[in-house]
């Protein structure tokens, strides 16, 4: 304890802005992967706890082809009483908009209360403005009146509503309005998403929902003294044709399924930072080691061992971490909110509306943080911590402590770089892991330690060539810059690897998000055909009532411009445990008039030809890496009619989900799912006419309560890349995160450079140069290592990317980029670097202008 | 006029509470081409009066003109570009920039000075080639041997002609040979580029070299002895040259 006290804990006050900003590494690294994995806990949780809550005691559910089973075939099931209670219902979402003005969306569930009340725990809190429950007689006539809603207390306490306000609710292109009748206890279902969740009669739902005669699924709370398992068996032996039989907790499973990919490429990005905070850890504690060597000597010399020398510096390290870990904790927490904010908005527009909350702070996360970050800190540490033990007590006598004289290779920097990229180019061939591209992030880790063990080398031979060009046509700071850098390559190597890491991620994302934004921008280009887009106000891929109502259909098909219309219909189906959208359009159309873009076939438009009315399938690219489904092969989807096998006739390129899509010709989904309303329509103009003036005509002839959407084409493409770039919001974020933490890096390893030259540049002084002249040496310095960094790690950047678009990306979305180096963003970035590494110069070089000039230096 | 006056000059450092005279009441004057030598024992007080003389520090007491300057009413700026014009020193540690070459490490002064690489790279060869370095000129410190260093050392402090050489012990970390080969550059090259030597030692062998050797004790000088070895003019007219 006597030497730590003395020997670190006295340098790290001596010190305290390198220690500040380490620890504020480590927090930050911490920070950025605690608060993904709170953003992405919440958003599993929020929607499993939905799914728990508002199953209550349901044990197993009977659910139709996808989208729900017809009302008359519960007289097929009433069988299923002998193994306990049954309860329709009915599950649904809307937007709300209150008199406040404010827009949330609800989650709306019918059932029938008469046979729903052991299923699920309500309690009406306040019912007709009075302050008391209803009789049941009460509740039954209060949701059996098609206009009545009743809301959460906690949704009502946030839009000021009461028993008796009305609020008007979107439906796919309807509105309705509805009178608040009642209020739930916060509790059961009622906790749910934050509140938004309302409940009606299973009737007045299904008119609200557009789905008369049609409901979800069937709950079932077994009896007792039946075991769930053969209750499963049994049940699924006996049930009609086109019934399948389930836990409610397979949904929330397919959830979990669906972000599998998208939490796990967020949780991958979140560790960069943590990466580059514990090269800060290493760097730090390196610093100190070579900086010290004399000392180590002296104690090696007055009797301290090897283990003490080593303890003390990872003591050092520890203690770092572990500052780091506390702030970090506080820090993610905080940043937790953000994180969800922006994937959010994401996971609402691709995959599911979760209303999700941020998971509270718990010792959970502080156990996490510390469990993660000491035995890394430590881990990073070691290395110098070991070298440390072995400096000789001699070194004291002989005052080594600048150990870096002329720089040589050696073995690790000789060896490993090739031996890792090789491991690299391996891992890269191999496939994926139950979905999960753990080679292909192996193989980028094996890059980025190639680049870290080639920094030395790059340095040394950088060193060379600006020695040459220094000497000739720069002035003395640079001279002295470059001749300072290339004495100091041991001590600079780490923060200058530290930087090219990061850079290369920075640039292999945004490699990869250009090249996926031109490829998406050809898809658009290529598959977006029509002259004009119908869709609800609400459309979304996760929402199912989002779909067209017959006098909108009507209005479009029946105006005189109108050469053709292909209306898509689908909704999301369970294909093996995942979610599938399984979609219809008119082939026919298709194939006249729009660009699908298939992948195979080679004669992909005759093969889609020969689908037309059969029982014939075309499939995305994603659906089909994802369920390894080739033209050919045949898939069997759960149909009203029971199981069907379908043929794969083609698969196409498609970028709007990476959960897959199945695409059936319209006659045939008629045949075997009946006729569904639209969920949007491509209208497609007779020659020369302006769709500006068209789209005026169809909005002008709608309906008056109509909420429809009506896009040009032009406004439709604006419209999908501005819903990319809002996707990957997060990713740049969470880049500029570990570039902040890198650059802190650089500048802290100035400062301790500084530090450590301090004759040298007191000598400098002594020999004339003015402070101006060290300061600008030393941003020189700074805005060099910047360049260095940049410049590998635009060149591992560029390696990385095609790891990233031809690997991880094929693996974990099942999508094809075509790769696109975006020049001009290069170039810029790697302004900005430069210009960043050199600011954060100003400071060591302010202190070493401050330097006196020496006496005897 | 001399080329340095010592008018009084005294310096005292606060060593926590207690003050410390580390040099009171100087006067000194060294004409040009003079080689003085400046003796005493170690903490007598002679390395702080170099580095005032030297313009690395101000007095606290007296004044100190170079050439005409009162080096302690210039402000750091002034002080700093006196040094590199004006001023050569010698250390006994050599001090060399480990990072830079030797033919960088001399031409340092020139190039801080804004002289174009190439004519101070051109000149700094000469230097290092009269001093016997040629075949050193792109060596690094640490590749030299430790007169090698010296004579680096010695090349740089004259390499921008100063006025002044100081030299502090500069035969300190030497053995006897390469000790003996320095004070004979330092004499040749006041000899030939009459520059104003004022070097510092313990050695009384070293110190005879000089026309005048100045005793210090404490702080003071003591006495002062001369020599009959005549002062140097330079060999050649090499003002601004």
């Amino acid at each position: 304890m006597f030497l730590f006290r003395t020997f670190i804990l006295r340098r790290i006050r001596e010190e305290k802005l390198r220690a500040l900003a380490t620890v504020l590494g480590v927090a930050l690294g911490i920070a950025v992967v605690l608060a993904v994995r709170m953003a992405n806990q919440s958003s599993v949780r929020s929607f499993e706890t939905a799914l728990e809550m508002v199953a209550g005691k349901t044990s197993l559910e009977i659910v139709g082809s996808g989208s729900g089973l017809r009302e008359e075939r519960l007289l097929e099931l009433d069988w299923l009483e002998q193994f306990g209670q049954i309860s329709p219902v009915i599950e649904g979402e809307a937007r709300a908009s209150f008199p406040s003005g404010d827009r949330e969306w609800l989650k709306i569930l019918g059932v029938d209360i008469l046979r729903d009340e052991t299923f699920r725990d309500y309690r009406l809190v306040r019912f007709a403005g009075r302050q008391q429950s209803p009789s049941p007689r009460e509740f039954l006539e209060l949701l059996s009146d098609p206009g009545a809603i009743v809301l959460t207390q906690k949704l009502a306490r946030r839009h000021s509503l009461d028993p008796g306000s009305g609020l008007d609710l979107d439906i796919g292109d309807r509105r309705e309005a509805l009178t608040v009748r009642g209020l739930l206890l916060d509790r059961g279902p009622a906790r749910a998403l934050n509140g938004t969740f309302a409940l009606m009669d299973i009737a007045a739902a299904q008119w609200l929902l557009g789905r008369l005669g049609r409901i979800d699924r069937v709950d079932l709370r077994l009896k007792p003294e039946i075991s769930i398992d053969r209750a499963e068996a049994a049940i699924a032996a006996r049930l009609p044709e086109g019934l399948t039989v389930q836990r409610p907790s397979r949904r929330g499973r397919q959830v979990e399924k669906m972000l599998e990919s998208f939490h796990f490429n967020l949780t991958a990005l979140s560790h960069i930072a943590l990466l580059v905070g514990l090269f800060l850890i290493y760097n730090t504690v390196s610093l100190s080691v070579v900086t010290r060597r004399r000392e180590v000597g002296i104690l090696r010399a007055v009797g301290g061992s090897r283990r003490q020398v080593a303890g003390l510096f990872l003591a050092e390290a520890g203690l770092l971490a572990a500052l780091g870990c506390a702030l970090g904790v506080l820090l993610g927490g905080w940043m937790a909110r953000g994180a969800l904010r922006l994937t959010g908005s994401t996971l609402d527009r691709l995959y599911i509306r979760s209303a999700a909350e941020p998971v509270a702070l718990g010792p959970e996360h502080l156990v996490l943080a510390f469990a993660v970050g000491i035995p890394l800190a430590l881990l990073a540490a070691l290395v110098p911590a070991l070298e440390a033990s072995r400096v000789a007590p001699t070194e004291a006598v002989r005052g080594a402590d600048r150990v870096e004289s002329r720089f040589r290779l050696s073995w690790r920097q000789r060896w490993l770089p090739p031996i890792l990229s090789t491991l690299a180019v391996g891992f890269a061939c191999l496939d994926s892991v139950e979905g999960i591209p753990l080679f292909g992030y192996a193989a980028c880790l094996s890059t980025v330690f190639a680049v870290a063990f080639l920094v030395p080398v790059v340095l040394h031979f950088s060193g060379r060539a600006g020695s040459r060009l220094t000497r000739r046509w720069t002035g003395v700071e640079a001279l002295l810059a470059n001749a300072n850098l290339s004495g100091s390559i041991p001590r600079i190597s780490i923060s200058v690897a530290a930087l090219a890491v990061s850079l290369s991620m920075v640039t292999a994302i945004t490699i990869m998000i250009g090249s996926f934004r031109e490829t998406v921008q050809y898809w658009v280009e290529q598959t977006l055909r029509a002259d004009l887009f119908v869709a609800p106000a609400t459309r979304s891929n996760v929402y199912s009532e989002s779909s067209l109502s017959p006098e909108v259909v009507r209005v479009v098909a029946d105006n005189p411009r109108v050469a053709a219309v292909d209306p898509f219909t689908g909704f999301v189906i369970d294909y093996q445990g995942r979610r599938v959208l399984l979609g219809s359009g008119d082939f026919k159309v298709h194939l006249d008039r729009s660009g699908l873009l298939i992948k195979a076939p080679r004669q992909g438009q005759s093969a889609m030809r020969t689908a037309i009315g059969e029982d014939a399938a075309v499939v995305s690219e994603s659906f089909a890496l994802r369920h390894r489904k080739a033209v050919g092969d045949r898939l069997v989807l759960n149909t009203d009619r029971g199981r069907r096998g379908f043929r794969v006739a083609a698969v196409y390129y498609d970028y709007s989900s990476d959960q897959g899509v199945v695409v059936l010709d319209r006659s045939t989904f008629r045949k075997y799912y009946g006729d569904r309303p639209p969920r949007s329509l491509a209208v497609y103009l007779k020659d020369g006419l302006d769709p500006e003036g068209v789209r005026a005509e169809i909005l002008a002839a709608l309906p008056l309560e109509s909420r429809v959407f009506v896009h040009t084409n032009a406004s439709l493409k604006a419209e999908v890349l501005r819903i990319f770039d809002n996707t990957f919001t997060i990713t740049y974020a969470l880049e500029i995160i570990a570039v902040a933490v890198a650059i802190l890096g650089v500048a802290t390893t100035l400062v301790t450079l500084i530090l450590d030259r301090k004759p040298e540049l007191a000598l400098l002084r002594w020999a004339g140069a003015e402070q101006r002249q060290i300061r600008k040496m030393v941003i020189i310095e700074a805005a060099l290592l910047g360049a260095v960094s940049q410049g590998l790690g635009v060149v591992a950047g560029i390696l990385l990317s095609l790891i990233l678009v031809f690997v991880i990306n094929v693996q974990s979305f099942g999508w094809t980029i075509q790769f696109h180096l975006p020049a001009g963003f290069l170039l810029q970035s790697s302004l900005l670097i430069l210009l960043a590494t050199a600011l954060s110069g100003i400071y060591p070089a302010y202190r070493a202008g401050r330097m006196p000039p020496a006496r005897e230096a | 006029m001399p080329v340095l006056s010592v008018e009084g000059v005294g310096k005292t450092y606060t060593r926590g509470e207690a003050p410390v005279v580390a040099v009171r009441e100087v006067d000194l004057f060294l004409g040009k081409g003079e080689f003085v030598a400046l003796t005493g024992p170690s903490g007598c007080g002679k390395s702080t009066l170099l580095h005032l003389c030297g313009g690395m520090d101000y007095p606290t007491r007296g004044r100190i003109w170079l050439d005409g300057s009162d080096l302690g009413s210039l402000d750091e700026a002034s002080l700093t570009r006196i040094r590199r014009r004006r001023i050569g020193f010698v250390f006994q540690s050599f001090n060399l920039l480990p990072t830079l070459t030797a033919v960088e490490n001399t031409a340092l002064p020139l190039m801080l000075d804004g002289v174009s690489p190439d004519v101070a790279r051109r000149k700094a060869t000469g230097l290092l080639e009269r001093l016997g370095l040629l075949h050193r000129l792109d060596h690094y410190p640490q590749q030299l041997s430790g007169g090698e260093m010296q004579r680096v050392g010695i090349a740089r402090a004259v390499c921008h002609d100063p006025l002044l050489l100081l030299a502090d012990e500069p035969t300190g970390n030497l053995d006897s040979a390469n000790g003996a080969d320095v004070l004979e550059l330092l004499q040749e090259l006041n000899r030939s580029l009459g520059v104003t030597v004022l070097l510092a030692t313990h050695s009384a062998e070293m110190a005879a070299a000089g026309q005048r050797v100045l005793h210090m004790v404490d702080g003071g000088i003591e006495s002062e002895t001369h020599s009959r070895r005549p002062i140097a003019r330079p060999d050649r007219d090499n003002e601004g040259g």
